[in-house]
């Protein structure tokens, strides 16, 4: 989920940092429970890192300039062929389900998701 | 009151019908397996695993993307990752195509029953990897990473479609293509083709596009035509009472019909889309595309209507055998072998072959029975050497047996017999044996000469040329 | 004896196993008794900080598994069967690398418990060339780090030049245990100098090589798009050894390059007569955030490492090389900026799968719903470095940032990239300092993660342009602690920069300071 319009702007608007509100959106969408103390800490060293890389934006680019996806660039002699469509059975299955936290007639076992009745 | 009409966009899902995942070399093929058996440390997203991308997915993904005249397939598109916690997902991401999909800018024309056809356009075609599947059981969610990695091609349409009907009969046509070419077995029941439908309506006349729902997860093409008339239905009804349209993701329930509003915590996403660093663009030159369009075999709307103009077939015939790519070829080669009437090789293949096909639960090619065995055995008919009867018959032996059908014939005795001196003197026993039936027939009930034919056909083991043999007990019966 | 055994070259076990002078399990149980005399405890979760002023180099130990290994290969020699190119040879595995049966945890508490179910394909060839996996060594929480402090298994790795020092990051516990002796090599990892960094703070050799050159596969990830296996020995030789049993393509991984693979080793005595090495401004003109106002400051390079370049380059220049000065390369001075969106972006989603369902950490107690468990599992199990770099990743990432920052970094990678071609358009390899400053004490800079990355300064603009780098050992600073140079080439010219860093190695004569203090000088 985006976040709110008016915070999108506000940053665009100044100078990065990492509002209280869009710290809080970073978090959930990460999936993070922090308490205060460590939230605190991530929050400010997250607002120094932003004004490292500060230093991007500055840096004229030609309109014209490539990304590059890996420093190395694959030619069609050094690119590795694709995997040949044969099945093979792994002997890995019950070792992948021996980490499992909680496996039920080898399902894996998760809590549901609260349910939003409809209108 | 203004009139409404509806718009439709469908996103499908079509999974390949590849030995191995996309990525790994598990099997695909999970129908009535065990959960989490066919999987691997690559398909489960364990720590360190890397994606090995399967050449027949692109190889199949090309097929279709030319079958639906794509005239954009791109020389080089690239793998993004769509970041979202699911726990069907077990890397937290999906491998799949964003920006630079395999394919865009296709079309497909679907034939309407009143003759003409709609333009359906195919906005883009890309390569992903499927998830795995949940289970609820009281207030758990029971994962199984079998699907995990199955391999995708999502294709999604214009809106371009008017009815409930339209994307029912697309769906079939869809269907019917990727079994065509191979690529899919498309069974929606199995999940192999699913489909989640954009729907809005507009006032005729207008361009503009209206608010849309989104209908999810529905598994078959009946229930999919249900689930978007529906929709429209409600649509109407709420706009006519002066309500909003919001842009809901409606869940389709096939057991009681309805529809419903998905929990909103399962819709929200920011997937922070960015390039796969762990796969290489996929390369596809102007020369690979080039043989897949040559390879191309002729496609199905295509082979209906040559067959009803080449061939003088009507065009419900031509709409049955071409059905199955298998069963049109048959068809064709029969046709060739026989070299007489194509109507008359129609009519044996939609009544006869098509019997033996559903009995034997095959396909026209590997029922065993070769067009020109079918061809030999019309010919045989038509020039009275066998009855009809006797033809048919045939089929079954021909296809269970090594012997051809005239070793059958000659080995076996079944040619027709019209020779006078024989059936006189069949017909002289019959009239003896029923005396009954002889004095009814001279006391005026000519009906009874068929009878009397059957009776010969019994005794001669349907090998009376029944002709002939009318004649023969008129002349006794009369004389 | 024993202990003279962990000073031996790889290369050197290697010949004195093949002539039947030593034996495996002899080699074996040397190290391990180095390990004891040394180690003084290995790293643990809820491990006491201060430990036992040990190395405290490693997180697991595989006794069982490297006895049987060795038991292999000195089976394979009575037989008369090749024994393979490191036969006997104990390795130190970087614990982001998955080994079947052991515990790969990464340094985070999120992996604490996992046993994976299969290993990765270098250590997969290590094995097959004879090396004695001796354990899992320690590093930063999933290498998120420039001097292992990071790691949720504590104590942690101490650098055997200087106890109050770190060893570097994030391969800390990978360079400490070979500088101390308690492995000949190390399989370390690289995405911004994670191999180099530590190699030069513990006066040991690290390369990494030209991405693609090893396979990935089972390396647990950080930044895909940097990340680099690679070997790190206590002499150039050893490291070539070591890379040439693990380089070449693989099935499992898309990006392992089909390149052909040297012969690392047999022209490695070949001189740099005639080679053209660079020096660059850039790598002297360092640009540093200031801690307080975040304002850019250049700042100049320790003096003694600046002295160490110099003395380099006349080293290579005696020996018939042809230094070439000012070397532009303009955009390395926008690494680490481009490097903390890249990296970050990666690392958010590539720590998506650690989320308490398939392996790994899951919080205790009843979960209300899925995404509570999803929350609390990762609040407990991740570290705050991971955790950084997550939420980084996440802005970073955002649909209304993508384009301004991470496409942006994309295109700077490219211009550092170019940089890089139009210099080896002149020279053949660049020399340039490792890092800006010799080991840095415990708790220096730990905490702030600005100052943190720009210890990387030197060594990340390499991972950008996805060339091999090799650090060498040139000597000692003031205070005893080591210094590193690095040489850097263009794609797959591992030969030539081995051969060249077999030209400027240093090698230390007298042991450590740590491990003299308990085996002896
Ligand atoms: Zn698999």
């Amino acid at each position: 989920m985006a976040p709110p319009e008016d915070l999108v702007t506000k940053t665009q608007q100044s100078d990065p940092t990492i509002s209280s509100e869009i710290f809080r959106h970073l978090v959930r969408l990460a999936a993070l429970e922090l308490d205060d103390e460590e939230a605190e800490y991530l929050r400010r060293e997250l607002n120094q890192q932003l004004q490292a890389i500060r230093d991007l934006e500055s840096i004229e680019l030609p309109t014209d300039l490539p990304i590059t996806s890996h420093g190395v660039p694959y030619s069609s002699e050094t690119r590795p062929g694709l995997r040949q469509d044969r099945a093979e059975p792994s002997d890995k299955a019950d070792a992948i389900l021996e980490q499992v936290p909680e496996v039920e007639e080898r399902f894996i076992v998760v809590p549901d998701i609260p349910h939003t009745e409809l209108e | 009151m203004p009139e409404f009409e509806a718009i439709i966009g469908l996103e499908t899902h079509i999974q390949l019908n590849t030995d191995s995942k996309i990525f790994c070399a598990c099997s695909t093929d999970s129908w009535r397996v065990p959960p989490n058996t066919h999987i691997c440390p690559i398909c489960t997203g364990l720590p360190g695993v890397l994606p090995s991308l399967n050449e027949q997915v692109v190889e199949k993904a090309l097929i279709l993307a030319t079958a639906m005249n794509a005239d954009e397939i791109s020389q080089a598109s690239f793998f993004a990752r769509k970041n979202y916690f699911y726990p069907d997902l077990p890397k937290g991401y999906q491998i799949s195509q964003y920006d630079e999909p395999l394919a865009v800018n296709g079309s497909f024309e679907l034939p309407l029953p009143e003759g003409n056809s709609r333009h359906i356009t195919i906005i883009k075609l890309h390569i992903e990897e499927d998830a795995g599947k949940t289970v609820y059981k009281d207030a758990k969610r029971l994962i199984d990473f079998n699907r995990c990695g199955v391999p995708l091609v999502e294709m999604v349409t214009g809106p371009d479609f008017r009815s409930a009907d339209e994307v029912a009969k697309f769906l079939i046509r869809l269907r019917q293509l990727l079994r065509w070419l191979e690529i899919s077995d498309a069974d929606m029941e199995r999940g192999q083709l699913r489909c989640d439908a954009n729907v809005s309506i507009r006032n005729v006349g207008e361009d503009r596009l209206n608010t849309k729902t989104e209908i999810k997860n529905v598994n078959s093409i009946t229930n999919v035509r249900d689930a978007v008339q529906s929709e429209i239905e409600r649509q109407m009804r709420e706009v006519k009472a002066g309500g909003e349209i919001k842009a809901w993701t409606l869940d389709w329930d096939d057991q009681r019909g309805v529809l419903s509003k998905m929990r909103s915590k399962e819709t929200e996403a920011d997937y922070r889309y960015f390039r796969e660093p762990d796969l290489l663009p996929i390369q596809t030159s102007p020369s690979a595309v080039a043989a897949t369009v040559s390879q191309l075999p002729e496609l199905p709307l295509a082979r209906r209507s040559r067959f009803s103009e080449v061939y003088g077939i009507p065009e419900y015939d031509a709409e049955i055998l071409t059905e199955e790519r298998s069963l049109s070829d048959f068809f064709e080669a029969t046709v060739a072998a026989h070299g007489g009437n194509p109507k008359r090789v129609s009519n044996w293949v939609m009544n006869d072959v098509l019997r033996l096909i559903r009995e034997q639960d095959t396909l026209a090619g590997e029922l065993g029975l070769r067009p020109g065995e079918l061809a030999e055995i019309i010919g045989m008919v038509e020039a009275g050497t066998i009855s009809s009867g006797v033809g048919k018959e045939l089929l079954e032996q021909v296809r269970s047996s090594d012997r051809t059908p005239a070793q059958i014939v000659e080995e076996d005795g079944l040619a027709q017999v019209s020779d006078a001196s024989e059936l006189s003197e069949t017909a002289a026993h019959i009239l003896e044996a029923n005396p009954d039936q002889v004095a009814a027939y001279k006391g005026g009930k000519t009906g009874l000469i068929g009878w009397f034919v059957g009776q010969m056909m019994q005794e001669t083991g349907g090998q009376a040329d029944p002709k002939a043999a009318r004649e023969i007990l008129e002349s006794l019966l009369e004389g | 004896m024993s202990a003279e055994i962990c000073e031996l070259p790889a290369h050197e076990i290697v010949a004195r196993l093949r002539t039947g002078d030593l034996t495996a399990e002899v080699v074996l149980e040397a190290t391990l008794a180095r390990i004891e005399a040394v180690e003084g405890g290995g790293g643990a979760l809820n491990g006491d900080p201060n430990g036992a002023n040990g190395i405290h180099a490693y997180i697991t130990l595989a006794e069982e598994r490297a006895r049987a290994q060795a038991r292999a290969v000195d089976r394979a020699l009575e037989a008369g069967d090749n024994p393979g190119l490191l036969a006997g040879v104990p390795v130190a595995v970087k614990d982001i690398f998955c080994v079947s049966g052991i515990a790969s945890t990464a340094g985070s508490k999120i992996l604490a418990n996992f046993v994976s179910p299969y290993t990765a394909t270098p250590v997969v060839r290590l094995e097959a060339a004879g090396a004695l996996t001796i354990g899992k060594a320690n590093l930063d929480e999933f290498t998120y780090g420039s001097s292992n402090e990071s790691s949720a298994f504590l104590p942690t790795p101490r650098n055997p030049w200087s106890a109050g020092h770190v060893p570097g990051g994030s391969s800390g516990g990978s360079a400490a245990a070979v500088a101390a002796g308690e492995a000949a090599l190390s399989l370390g990892t690289d995405t911004s100098g994670s191999i180099r960094q530590p190699a030069a703070f513990c006066g040991i050799v690290g390369m990494k090589p030209t991405y693609g050159r090893v396979s990935r596969y089972g390396m647990i990830a950080f930044a895909s798009s940097l990340d680099c296996p690679g070997p790190m020995a206590r002499n150039v030789k050893d490291a070539g050894l070591m890379l040439l049993a693990m380089a070449g393509a693989d099935a499992f991984d898309a990006t392992a390059a089909k390149v052909p693979v040297e012969d690392y080793l047999d022209q490695i005595e070949g001189g740099v007569r005639g080679m053209r090495i660079g020096l660059s401004p850039d790598f002297s003109r360092l640009r540093y955030p200031d801690a307080d106002t975040g304002e850019l400051r250049e700042q100049v390079l320790q003096p003694e490492i600046e002295k160490a370049l110099l003395e380099s380059a006349e080293r290579l220049a005696e020996q018939g090389a042809e230094i070439v000065e000012g070397v532009d390369l303009p955009a390395v001075q926008y690494g680490i900026p481009a490097y903390f969106v890249i990296s970050r972006v990666e690392a958010a989603s590539n720590l998506h799968r650690y989320d308490g369902v398939k392996y790994g950490y899951r919080s205790e107690g009843e979960a209300a719903d899925l995404f509570e468990l999803y929350r609390k599992s990762r609040g407990q199990g991740f570290g705050s470095q991971p955790k950084l770099r997550i939420l980084m990743g996440m802005y970073v990432s955002g649909e209304q940032y993508e384009k301004r920052y991470y496409e942006r970094a994309l295109r700077v990678r490219t211009l550092i990239r170019r940089d890089f071609e139009r210099a080896f358009e002149r020279v053949d390899a660049m020399l340039a300092p490792t890092t800006p400053t010799t080991a840095f004490e415990i708790g220096g800079i730990y905490g702030d993660s600005v100052a943190m990355q720009y210890a990387d300064l030197l060594t990340v603009p390499a991972n950008h342009a996805g060339i091999p780098a090799i650090s060498i050992p040139t000597g000692l600073d003031d205070s005893g602690l080591p210094i590193g140079m690095q040489l850097m080439g263009p794609d797959f010219t591992e030969r030539r920069l081995l051969r060249m860093g077999r030209a400027l190695e240093q090698l230390q004569e007298s042991r450590p300071p740590l491990v003299q203090e308990r085996v002896g000088a």
